[in-house]
């Protein structure tokens, strides 16, 4: 029965014009513990997906802990009361789910997509492990091997992460946006079930959630859902706001990373801007477009097809809760020395501090904003991620629809000044990667 | 920084595992003009984009032994255009936010397409121009040549980058499907602008290609458009290669890919697989589901969550169209290196010995067809599929019958075409980490062969 009726659901949604979300199509509501969950009704497949973005990230760790937020997305999988050990994927997969999971400096994000008529179940599993997470011993001993396992392959197979690990610790000396956020060894050999389970209580609240469920449902339903299984959960006293400020850097500061298998040397800068919600966002990330994003941006342009100093650059400009960095990222080409490649950049970089930036490089941003954010539009996934995204970042969901227009009315005077006031040397972080030791022989 | 729970899926490039199951294919028109060229065209309208695919049957398999000319080829054509120039044309794109990429597979070429509806106009004759009217500059050539050298030998710096081409290479040997992709370092060398000039003459014709269009479109304009573009496209290609058979494995080997510096060992264990339209090959699907194709997956659940030896494994086969092959790919730090093959091979084995019980059967089925819909969303996504379909000869039953195929597997059905369609004899391993410390026990598994990770070409 169930299944007839899906597929009739099907047959309608791909007969019918369905059209693109809009701003009064998503529907909020707050649970009486907190918990805050967002609704878009699209029945154009017969799935469903639900976001839990919880407000934790590598931002909330201390020395001796870095790396925890990470390992929980792992535990979360572990293990709590109703659904024990393994249950979790089991039941999940059995009901047709998959799930994954990501962790970032500032959120830890978990995604269920399942087909629509195994709602529930997920309403379920998921407030069982929010409420009742165990902490077993044994799972914590053996999730240490698996996080070091993905420590080592991520640091094993790429250069960027390698010499990122190395740049963040250089360019931020006080607050937590200093370490990786897989974390130091150290920490992954050593934490105690007591740190495990302090933060599960801390973090894992419903008041410091925010839900956002994407697909073939309906508001009514997941009201219903979310005051059955969710509403229950106790909320807990606010988490501990991040204090430390990063101190203002004074200088340019430098590291080097040896790697004997890299056969070129590999650039990253960092630079320190604001936080997201800040005014200069928007001309931010477009000068981070303009600069490094595709083949028509100005380094591609200049590194890799006119001076053939690199095969490839990119920039890269994290969203974040506290005042963050910049990054530009280089892969010199063969025989091209480090020197070389990072005179390069640095020139193209000064052009925009010195000239600003063409009417016409302002214009294809602008049009690349409209078109990608059909293209986000398009999957249930690409709303849900996206507007939990803008609900935390932005401060509200709605800025997601604005943002075609905020983009639009950043002018090149603003991306001009921006990059004056931001992509300065004494605000920056160099890091170099590359097979030759650090040889002293100069210093001698 | 994101760090991303589980990788299945996400790595190890060899290997296709799409996960389908009961959904039947949206509704699309398909036609060919005079000269051949083949055209589909399925309306979506949920946002205003439309997706189109042009796609060739020329792929590395058609390279001869000028590894990489089909993939230079493709590239090739973005060198300019009619009166545009290479930058032009990419200036052109991004203004419009429009997004295209050449890529070239085993079996084919593709030019793929994402635009705003309101610019197919535009959008398509430049597509047009790009496909029918290439310049290929020299001067852009010889960068492109030299930055793909780069480029690979790049690649060898990361395992997980070069470990598939590796395995490809070793158990297909000189087979066309053993044909490395991107090229080999020596080959690419070789290849002269001449050579990509012939090579597009030769298979860039009309009855070669198939030209997809899918979004938010009104059906008669586009169809007049695809006319008046397309319909002076000549030539013909040459009748389609047969390719020979892949010689069955009489031993196992073992391959070394010593990386002097690493601190883990990436590695897969594989053999004869099979074809992508086989009868059973969603069976396999399902089946391999069970065994490494998902989070709980035997292989992920001993070599992961049990013994904590890895991030993640998994396994699958490959999607080619007339052979295939399957391969079973994890890694783990050095010092537990045979302690992990050891145990993928015991949890292979189960295959034979233990079998599938009927849980484990009714969740997998469960699983590909729940995960099936979300494959199939977008309007790239159904131009990918059309042309995959097109290029291997697959029909809407592919994609129609699948859940019938899934429901009609039962557990007797299961563990029978379990032991009929994995490899058990003769495994083929590639290892790729510090030969100092594996070499001496990976004896035990096979003939061994040795090379430097920084010294192979591909």
């Amino acid at each position: 029965m169930i299944k007839f009726l899906l597929k009739c659901v099907l047959l309608i949604g791909f007969g019918s014009a369905i059209a693109a979300t809009k701003p009064e199509d998503i529907k909020q509501f707050t649970l009486k513990n907190g918990m805050t969950i967002l609704v878009v009704e699209d029945h154009s497949i017969p799935n469903a997906n639900m976001y839990l973005f919880w407000k934790v990230g590598s931002r909330n760790e201390v020395p001796g802990i870095t790396g925890l937020s990470h390992f929980f997305e792992h535990m979360m999988f572990n293990g709590a009361k109703k659904y024990g050990p393994k249950q979790f994927d089991r039941v999940m997969e059995a009901n047709g789910g998959a799930n994954n999971a990501y962790t970032t400096e500032n959120l830890t994000v978990y995604t269920n997509w399942f087909p629509a008529d195994s709602i529930e179940k997920m309403f379920d599993l998921e407030a069982d492990r929010i409420q009742n997470l165990a902490i077993d011993e044994k799972m914590v001993e053996s999730e240490r091997g698996v996080v070091t396992s993905e420590r080592s392959t991520g640091l094993e197979n790429s250069n960027v992460r390698m010499l990122m690990e190395e740049v963040k610790g250089s360019a931020f000396r006080a607050h937590p946006y200093g370490w990786s956020v897989i974390g130091h060894q150290s920490d992954i050999d050593s934490w105690s079930l007591k740190d495990l389970k302090d933060f599960h209580r801390t973090y894992y609240a419903p008041n410091n959630a925010l839900v956002v469920i994407s697909g073939d449902v309906t508001l009514k339903q997941v009201k219903r859902l979310a005051k059955k299984y969710w509403e229950p959960i106790p909320a807990q006293q606010e988490p501990q706001k991040v204090r430390t400020v990063e101190p203002e850097q004074k200088g340019e500061r430098r590291v080097y990373v040896q790697k004997p298998s890299a056969s070129s040397a590999n650039i990253m800068f960092a630079y320190h801007v604001p936080e997201t919600s800040h005014e200069d966002y928007y001309p931010l990330e477009m000068l981070a477009n303009i600069l490094g994003n595709g083949d028509s941006s100005r380094l591609s342009r200049s590194l890799i097809d006119e001076q053939q100093l690199a095969t490839s650059v990119f920039t890269y400009f994290p969203r974040a809760f506290d005042p963050n960095l910049f990054y530009v990222y280089a892969v010199a080409a063969k025989d091209v020395d480090a020197k070389k490649l990072e005179k390069a950049l640095i020139k193209e970089i000064n052009k925009v501090i010195r000239d600003g930036v063409e009417a016409k490089e302002l214009a294809k941003e602008k049009n690349s904003a409209q078109v990608d954010f059909y293209r986000t539009l398009s999957t249930i996934n690409g709303k849900s991620n996206t507007l939990g995204t803008y609900a935390l970042f932005f401060g509200d969901h709605k800025k997601m629809f604005s943002a075609v227009q905020d983009m639009g009315a950043v002018t090149a005077e603003d991306i001009k000044r921006v990059a004056s006031a931001y992509l300065r040397k004494a605000n920056r972080t160099v890091g170099i990667l590359d097979s030759a030791e650090d040889s002293q022989e100069e210093d001698l | 920084m994101k760090l991303v729970k589980r990788i299945i899926g996400a790595s190890l490039a060899l290997l296709s595992l799409s996960s389908m199951a009961a959904f039947k294919i949206p509704v699309y028109e398909k036609y060919k003009l005079d000269n051949g060229l083949e055209v589909y065209l399925m309306q979506q309208t949920e946002v205003p984009l439309i997706d189109i695919s042009l796609t060739i049957k020329a792929g590395a398999i058609h390279d001869e032994k000028s590894y990489g000319l089909a993939n230079l080829t493709g590239e090739s054509l973005m060198f300019g255009s009619g009166k545009l120039s290479k930058t032009e044309i990419e200036d052109k794109l991004a203004f419009h936010g429009a997004e295209l990429y050449s890529s070239t597979g085993m079996e084919s070429s593709d030019l793929s397409m994402s635009i705003a509806a309101k610019d197919q106009k535009e959008m398509l004759k430049l597509l047009q121009s790009i496909v029918l009217k290439p310049k290929f500059d020299k001067d852009e050539f010889d960068k492109f040549k030299k930055r793909l050298s780069n480029q690979l030998i790049q690649r060898r710096e990361s395992p997980r980058n070069v470990i598939g081409s590796v395995f490809g290479k070793m158990y297909y040997g000189e087979h066309p499907y053993g044909n490395p992709v991107i090229g080999d370092l020596k080959s690419i060398e070789k290849v002269k602008l001449d050579d990509v000039k012939s090579f597009y003459s030769k298979y860039y014709t009309p009855n070669n290609a198939a030209i997809i269009v899918v979004g938010d479109f009104e059906k008669k304009s586009m169809k007049k458009q695809i006319a008046k573009l397309f319909s002076n496209w000549k030539g013909q290609a040459p009748k389609a290669k047969v390719l020979p058979l892949v010689n069955p494995k009489t031993d196992s080997n073992v391959w070394i890919i010593n990386k002097e510096d690493a601190t883990e060992t990436t590695f897969m264990i594989g053999g004869k697989g099979i074809n992508s339209s086989h009868p059973d090959y969603v069976a396999a699907e399902v089946i391999n589901t069970i065994l490494g194709g998902r989070f709980t997956s035997w292989l992920n659940d001993e070599l992961r969550v049990n013994s904590g030896l890895t991030y993640g494994a998994r396994s699958g086969f490959s999607d080619h169209s007339v052979a295939g092959s399957f391969a079973i790919s994890t890694f783990t730090k050095t010092r537990t290196t045979f302690e992990a093959v050891d145990l993928a091979l015991k949890t292979y084995e189960k295959l034979w010995e233990k079998g599938i019980d009927a849980e484990t059967l009714a969740s997998a089925k469960a699983y590909v067809k729940g995960q099936f819909p979300p494959d199939f969303e977008t309007s790239g996504q159904l131009a990918a599929l059309l042309s995959r379909m097109w290029v291997l000869g697959l029909d809407d039953s592919f994609i129609n019958d699948f859940e019938a195929k899934v429901d009609s597997l039962n557990v007797e059905s299961a563990n029978k075409l379990a032991k009929k369609l994995f490899p058990r004899e003769n495994l083929q391993f590639v290892l790729v980490g510090k030969a100092l410390e594996i070499k001496e026990k990976a004896k035990n598994y096979g003939k061994i062969k040795q090379m430097d990770i920084d010294k192979f070409t591909y």
